[in-house]
């Protein structure tokens, strides 16, 4: 199965990620660094203490040298501290935010993929009748209205509307509570934020499919009097995934990118929230770090989902 | 034969000056498009939207900056269709100037993501080797990274501003269309035509721009509509987020951002409404448009 050329594929994958990550860093590095204003600003430190600062956290020392210094720990695991809540060291931070953000962002991808192949599969089975057309205007609303509209009808919604009928008996929390959140809590930015995604694998879903039905071994299928359920569900549909399968990777993204802004809705303690008030508050050390994080995981992801790849259909060799 | 057939892609006016009858891209791929109910509806209200923008370049019902011109959170009435916001400005009239930065950055980064991703795309597939491993790599080095994160390092790093926000914008979905034109080349790039360009002693700006370009169009042009709904929508979460045109001006995405508040704030839901219902309007219209364009100038897509 792993084969010397699989081996020598996934190697120089993970060259070019690291080389993506340095590249990234560093330009995140170098723009952050050039921005006017710095961490200290809300604490009215001037003159020679803001010197004192400065000098202390290597902020006064040339882009370069500092990235150098930045990179040495990186490579160790420690992404240095933070300049707004002075010395708090990053990577334990931004872990565990990276362990929220990844609940949310793993909820969100089963909404997605359940969602868009569930939805593609009916759509495709009734091609041309009103559930086809339902499913896909289901899809093109999905990938056309944002995220946040989404999640502010939600809160509009369950927040309030439900709220209100129901005299506050049941209605969705928020913001969240506690790090994680419970499931209630959590269901709602899931859904939200996975419903994007979903139109785009409804649509490659229901091609797939289409694209399969139309092949002899399907044919024989049915000729043998196999169950229509059974062709669809076990012949079609596992060959249809290869396709969908190669949009994974765009759809990690575009869940990574909501999240950002599901996470600022919700007031979710996780990466993308961080990511936003690193900005605001010129910590610069937070926002190379989330960066970093996010390169990584992008790059890992996309490894991962190409692995996938050969996994399903044996056909492909890297 | 290949250098016979002249490109009907510079044609616009078939019928009169060309001696063999044939129908162009454009007019086949108009009439394919008039027949999309869809396509259709989506076309009506992008010109709706088109005027109203114009409109409110010179006109609005009132004064859509000045804080007080009713009450604040006031609810949809007769002198206020659409009610009024949390500092007490008319929201039909915010929404109208809202319009503005949508369509300004939609159509702005779609042309500018057209010629660099057009460029760059058929540079690197004409010429293959060095040119084309560099501007791979770069694309795949964009793709590694969320584009909404590089949108904001590049707005944070060249401050506020409607043209700001166009060029982070622009930077971040430049690649599905540097990719899709340098497929392009790399395929026709190896057609008799262009053999014959060759043979002919044309030169590579000529080849590329002249031969490969306008038999590659359909597919560039469906890929740049499909540019503006992205960019509509990345400039909406980017706004949305507070990175975005400065505060007095009215966006979507700022006001979606301050019906959200209020709306958490306890007060009626109609100032977050009317910024998403538009939004989201907007947005299916291009992506209904840009399936219809995708039917009708590349049939060969599938759908």
């Amino acid at each position: 199965m792993v084969t010397r050329g699989t081996l020598i594929y996934i190697g120089q994958r993970l060259v070019l990620i690291a080389f993506t990550v340095l590249v990234v860093s560093f330009g995140v590095f170098a723009v952050v660094h050039s921005l006017p204003g710095n961490a200290f600003v809300s604490d009215r430190v001037h003159g020679r203490a803001l010197q004192i600062l400065l000098h202390e956290y290597g902020l006064d020392q040339p882009i370069p040298v500092q990235y150098w210094s930045f990179l040495r720990g990186a490579v160790h695991g420690d992404l240095g501290v933070s300049l707004y809540v002075r010395g708090l060291p990053i990577t334990p931070l931004v872990l565990r935010e990276l362990s929220v953000s990844a609940l949310l962002g793993g909820s969100a991808l089963i909404v997605t993929i359940g969602l868009g192949v569930t939805f593609g599969v009916l759509a495709a089975v009734r091609q041309n009748s009103w559930v086809d057309y339902l499913l896909t205007s289901i899809a093109v609303v999905g990938y056309s209205v944002p995220s946040f509209v989404i999640a502010s009808l939600g809160i509009l919604i369950f927040g309030q509307w439900l709220n209100n009928i129901t005299n506050g008996a049941v209605f969705y929390p928020e913001p969240w509570t506690g790090n994680y959140g419970t499931l209630t809590e959590l269901s709602l930015p899931a859904i939200a934020l996975g419903f994007y995604s979903s139109g785009q694998i409804t649509r490659m879903t229901r091609a797939a499919m289409l694209d399969v039905f139309q092949q002899d071994y399907i044919r024989t299928a049915r000729a043998k009097g196999l169950q229509n359920r059974i062709v669809v569900l076990r012949h079609a549909l596992r060959n249809a995934l290869v396709p969908v399968t190669s949009i994974l990777g765009p759809t990690i993204i575009g869940v990574v990118t909501g999240s950002v802004v599901i996470e600022n809705i919700f007031g979710i303690p996780g990466l993308g929230k961080e990511f936003v008030e690193s900005i605001f508050q010129h910590d610069y050390n937070v926002t190379v770090g989330v960066f970093t994080i996010y390169a990584v995981l992008i790059g890992v992801a996309n490894l991962a989902v190409d692995l996938v790849y050969t996994v399903i259909d044996p056909r492909i060799r890297y | 034969m290949a250098t016979a057939l002249p490109t009907p892609v510079t044609v616009d006016y078939a019928g009169g000056t060309l001696a063999r009858e044939q129908v162009s891209l454009w007019r086949d791929g108009l009439r394919r498009l008039r027949r999309n109910k869809l396509a259709l509806g989506a076309v009506i209200y992008l010109v709706v939207l088109a005027l109203v923008c114009l409109v409110s370049l010179f006109w609005t019902p009132y004064e859509p900056n000045v804080i007080g011109t009713c009450q604040t959170y006031q609810l949809p009435t007769a002198m206020h269709p659409l009610g009024c916001d949390d500092l007490g400005r008319d929201s039909l009239s915010r929404l109208m100037v809202g319009s503005q930065v949508s369509l300004a950055v939609g159509l702005a980064t779609a042309f500018i993501v057209l010629v660099v991703g057009v460029v760059v795309g058929l540079v690197a597939g004409y010429f293959r080797g060095t040119a084309d491993a560099i501007i791979s790599l770069l694309i795949n080095i964009f793709y590694g990274v969320p584009p909404l994160l590089v949108a904001v390092a590049l707005y944070v790093l060249l401050g506020s501003g409607l043209i700001n926000i166009i060029i982070a914008i622009s930077a971040t979905v430049w690649m599905d269309m540097a990719r899709l034109a340098r497929g392009q080349a790399l395929s026709l790039r190896e057609r008799e035509f262009v053999e014959a360009a060759r043979a002919g002693g044309a030169r590579w700006g000529k080849i590329v721009f002249g031969h490969i370009l306008p038999n590659a169009l359909g597919p560039i042009i469906v890929q740049a509509t499909f540019v503006i709904p992205i960019a509509i929508l990345t400039a909406a979460f980017l706004t949305f987020l507070g990175f975005g045109v400065p505060p007095p001006t009215a966006d979507w995405g700022g006001m979606a951002n301050e019906g959200l508040s209020s709306l958490q704030g306890g007060f009626d839901p109609y100032i977050l409404l009317w910024p998403a219902v538009a939004l989201s309007l907007t947005l299916l219209a291009f992506n209904f448009f840009g399936d219809g364009l995708r039917d009708a100038f590349d049939p060969r897509q599938k759908r």
